[in-house]
């Protein structure tokens, strides 16, 4: 049965080694207003540190919070927790966040998550690999093979505890590591903007650049000044292998972009953007009907970092 | 009738009372209540026709009878492994696939490695192999898909697994042979990946797909299955196995086991267990195979009048069905991979047709299902009919312990996770309660059931020693920890049985095998030490044969004692290592 009357839910996958700052990440969501009923998976609630008068019940199982927030354990198969999930009537997540285990393969669940089962139910907003940057350079055999796994995996690579690794080790770890096009963020003590891991409701991009301005009761800490949006628009239909190339090519400043497009080969209908970090996707969605055909994309980047005028002229140049 | 087959071309009929071979001076443990302990047997035609003292042997000895003194050593019935598989544990590794053999190969060797492999094997034939690693495409900023692969080659199918088989990229006529396009509907448990837009195949294949590509392809080489069920065998005689059950077969195995059997070197029996499911390997012959050309395959060796499918899932991926939730204030039970009615009817109509039906149970709610099922089907044909067996077992109910015997359903405990060891605390992700009752042999046995052990290889080795062992200690057999794993061990005299008689009667052959009694087909063993009189821990695994005889035949001689005579064993000196 499909439950084609609810919108699909947004997953964002955390992969890294124990110890890498998946923990502080989870528990600044836990513990912090975002605006919507998100469901954590962890492995350990153990590990999570939610503030003793954020909970609302608890069972061994699944912790609610007063933010609307579920915080579960991964405790049994991923794809019965997911559906069960799901299935709640009154808590039903608005989005997903699941923490791989250490020494889990975050490819096998983004694949299990992608299973026919769950179309039209989850979609994968984003993948997010925090690496230990002192810690990372130093593995070998199985390791490396899962570190493989966890970058191949990930959208936006978050490089934690830069302050702890020597300027040389950051060097080594990426002259080793990293590949073209990576949409790498230092940080310390795990201090990840949120707006790279939600790509919805407050988080929007489309909300972000169109309405939202940060006045004085601005709860997003100081994403605005991090980041900073563009967006563009074209009412001429676009060729699908120049968006592409377009959107393969763009400066790794680029972490987020969103949009609707018109393209030449679908004509009749809008095709979906939806970029994360290194990976994009063009999917078809809700044909024209009356509708004007018309592109529009927002770009989210590093503040300072986007070059307005060659963005314009990148989009510009995948008019048809 | 009986006398019928075993008919000499010859005029002359030789005293039934005369033996071929008489083994004497051996300290005989016959698992036979008449005559527990015997010193001598006397064979002939493949038959024990006296065993006892060496006088009441002796009487037995003629003209061209030969005698063999075994110098006091220790002699037991042949062993019953009854639930394994040396296909899937060597089978592929002898195929002759694409090994890129590096360990994190860039773009550039996994297009090299399969370029010479082409030029090695040259024709229209699939090129199938791992691995390929996307971490390595990625910082060469190359997206491993099928243009990527019809580009080295495409005029031929090429599939590649994924180094941590996430995924496997295949070519264009790959896709095109497996019948994969557009509108192919993405299989149960996997997809294939898409083009957003156009919804065309990207040539990578995710989990389930896999099957497609498999169904699309040869099956494994008819080489490759012999030589893994040559090897199996050998080591299994080298260990003392003169019965096993292969589970999960095809048209093509079976092809394989024949073809061994009529070179004389099927050396232990096999029941192989036709697959259900297609979830191994395709089988397209099964129904085929159900209605009766598996008898094309029978000999006093080799019967395939078994069917096997996986009720249930596995303890790591906690999907194993059990009779409670897998976690407190959680709904979850496990998953059924076939609904309860498929299996009523399913075990009712083989159990009509004389098949035994071999359930992978793992959790103790699947195995209960199970024994419901056979229930219904005493119920529906009346009679006890064929005895069906419940694998592995891992844990079971102890309400359900006295049906095995009620209903005559083999309580099969595999892989060999009795004794403390990484590997078998694995499962005590099913909680502390269920763990108390884990591979329960001593439950059956007492409730009078019938118990028999598996090694379940490559799940755990192929020697069945080393479980043979553990049911005596639950304790591990290199001392490399002093702990005492759950459950309670069971007698020297009883883990025996386990290993032989009531592997026999796990086969059905229990009136003509797994003891050592007149009559019966002259399977013995013979040792390297009395296991009556050693400490068992760190010592039965240890033990080894030195002569294993099937049906009066020697088909291995460790020494080589008999080597140059007639009595020359099939197999001799060296076991294979795996």
């Amino acid at each position: 049965m499909k439950h084609q009357h609810f919108p699909p839910v947004p997953v964002t996958i955390v992969s890294g080694f124990l110890g890498a700052g998946k923990t502080t990440l989870l528990n600044k969501i836990l513990n912090s207003d975002i605006g919507l009923r998100m469901a954590v998976m962890v492995n350990d609630f153990g590990a999570i540190n939610i503030g003793r008068d954020l909970i609302v019940s608890e069972t061994q199982t699944m912790v609610s919070l007063a933010n609307g927030c579920i915080c579960c354990t991964v405790e049994s198969d991923l794809m019965e927790q997911v559906s069960r999930l799901l299935a709640l009537r009154e808590q039903r997540p608005e989005y997903i966040l699941i923490e791989a285990s250490g020494v889990s393969n975050p490819s096998k669940i983004a694949g299990t998550l992608r299973y026919p089962q769950f179309q039209d139910q989850l979609v994968i907003d984003s993948v997010l690999t925090v690496i230990d940057a002192e810690q990372f350079d130093q593995l070998e055999g199985e390791l490396a093979a899962l570190a493989m796994e966890q970058l191949d995996i990930a959208d936006i690579v978050v490089l934690n505890k830069c302050d702890l690794a020597s300027p040389a080790q950051v060097r080594a770890m990426k002259q080793r590591w990293l590949y073209p096009g990576v949409r790498l963020l230092e940080a310390r003590f795990g201090e990840v903007p949120l707006e790279l891991v939600l790509g919805v409701g407050a988080f929007d991009p489309v909300r972000l650049e169109s309405s939202h301005e940060c006045g004085a009761h601005c709860t997003h800490a100081d994403h605005a000044h991090q980041f900073e949006s563009w967006s563009w628009s074209s009412d001429r239909p676009l060729s699908l292998a120049a968006l592409r190339r377009v959107l393969e090519s763009l400066p790794s400043s680029v972490y987020r972009a969103k949009g609707i497009c018109c393209l030449a080969e679908l004509p009749d209908r809008r095709a979906v953007l939806h970029l994360v970090g290194s990976r994009s996707e063009l999917e078809p969605g809700a044909p024209w009907a009356e509708d004007q055909p018309m592109s529009r994309v927002v770009v989210i980047g590093e503040r300072g970092q986007l070059s307005l005028p060659q963005l314009e002229a990148a989009f510009e140049g995948c008019v048809a | 009738m009986d006398v019928s087959r075993h008919y000499l071309s010859s005029n002359t009929r030789p005293s039934a009372a005369t033996a071929e071979l008489v083994l004497t001076n051996g300290r005989f443990y016959t698992v036979d209540d008449a005559t527990p302990w015997a010193d001598a047997v006397a064979i002939s035609q493949g038959r024990f026709i006296a065993v006892g003292s060496a006088d009441q042997v002796a009487a037995h000895i003629g003209e061209h009878t030969r005698v063999v003194d075994l110098g006091g050593r220790f002699v037991m019935p042949g062993l019953y492994d009854m639930h394994t598989h040396p296909d899937l544990a060597l089978a592929p590794g002898y195929a002759g696939y694409l090994d890129v053999g590096l360990e994190d190969p860039t773009p550039e060797q996994v297009s090299q490695a399969i370029l010479s492999y082409a030029d090695q094997h040259p024709g229209d034939g699939w090129i199938y192999g791992a691995y390929f690693v996307r971490y390595t495409f990625k910082q060469a900023g190359i997206v491993p898909d099928r243009a990527w692969l019809d580009s080295i080659v495409s005029d031929r199918p090429v599939a590649i697994l994924d180094r941590s088989w996430g995924c496997m990229l295949v070519n264009s006529m790959a896709l095109e042979l497996a019948a994969i396009d557009v509108n192919t509907p993405d299989p149960r448990h996997g997809y294939i990946e898409r083009d957003g837009i156009t919804g065309e195949p990207t040539g990578i294949l995710v989990d389930g797909a896999y099957a497609m590509i498999h169904a699309a392809m040869p099956p494994t080489p008819a080489h490759a299955l012999q030589r893994a069920y040559r090897e199996g065998v050998q080591f299994q005689s080298g260990r003392g196995v003169v019965g096993t059950k292969f589970v999960h077969v095809c048209e093509h195995r079976l092809d394989a086991l024949r073809t061994i059997d009529q070179q004389g070197q099927l050396t232990v029996r096999v029941e192989a267990a036709i697959s259900w499911q297609d979830d191994i390997f395709p089988v397209k012959r099964r129904w085929e195979l159900i209605a009766g050309e598996r008898h094309f395959y029978r000999s006093a060796r080799l019967n395939a009048n078994a069917v096997k499918f996986h009720f249930d899932g596995t303890h790591e991926s906690r999907s194993s069905y059990l009779s409670t939730p897998w976690a407190e204030g959680s709904a979850w039970r496990g998953h059924l991979n076939l609904t309860p009615e498929h299996i009523n009817d399913m075990v009712a109509d083989m159990d009509r047709k004389g098949i035994r039906v071999i359930a992978h149970c793992t959790g103790d709610g699947a195995s209960d299902l199970f024994l419901d099922a056979v229930a219904e089907a005493r119920r529906r044909n009346g009679g006890q009919g064929m005895r069906h067996q419940c694998a592995h077992s891992t844990t079971l109910l102890d309400a359900n312990l006295q049906r095995f015997s009620e209903l005559d359903v083999i309580a099969e405990f595999s892989p060999v996770g009795w004794f403390p060891s990484s590997f078998a605390y694995a499962r005590a992700v099913f909680g502390e309660e269920r763990m108390q009752r884990a591979y329960n042999f001593k439950g059956v046995l007492d409730a009078g059931g019938v118990a028999v052990m598996g090694t379940d290889w490559p799940v755990s080795s192929l020697d069945p020693w080393i479980g043979f062992e553990a049911m005596v200690t639950r304790e591990n057999p290199w001392e490399e920890t002093d702990a005492s794993f759950y459950g309670e061990p069971i007698s020297l005299e009883q883990a025996i049985r386990v290993m032989t008689i009531n592997g026999a009667w796990a086969m059905g052959i229990e009136h003509q095998a797994g003891s050592i009694s007149v009559g019966k087909s002259a399977d013995l063993i013979v040792l390297d030490r009395n296991l009556f009189e050693v400490a068992p821990r760190g010592n039965i695994h240890a033990t080894q044969v030195d002569l294993t005889m099937l049906e009066g035949e020697f088909v291995w001689d460790a020494q080589g004692e008999f080597s140059g005579t007639v009595r020359e064993a099939v197999w001799q000196r060296d076991i294979p290592e795996f």
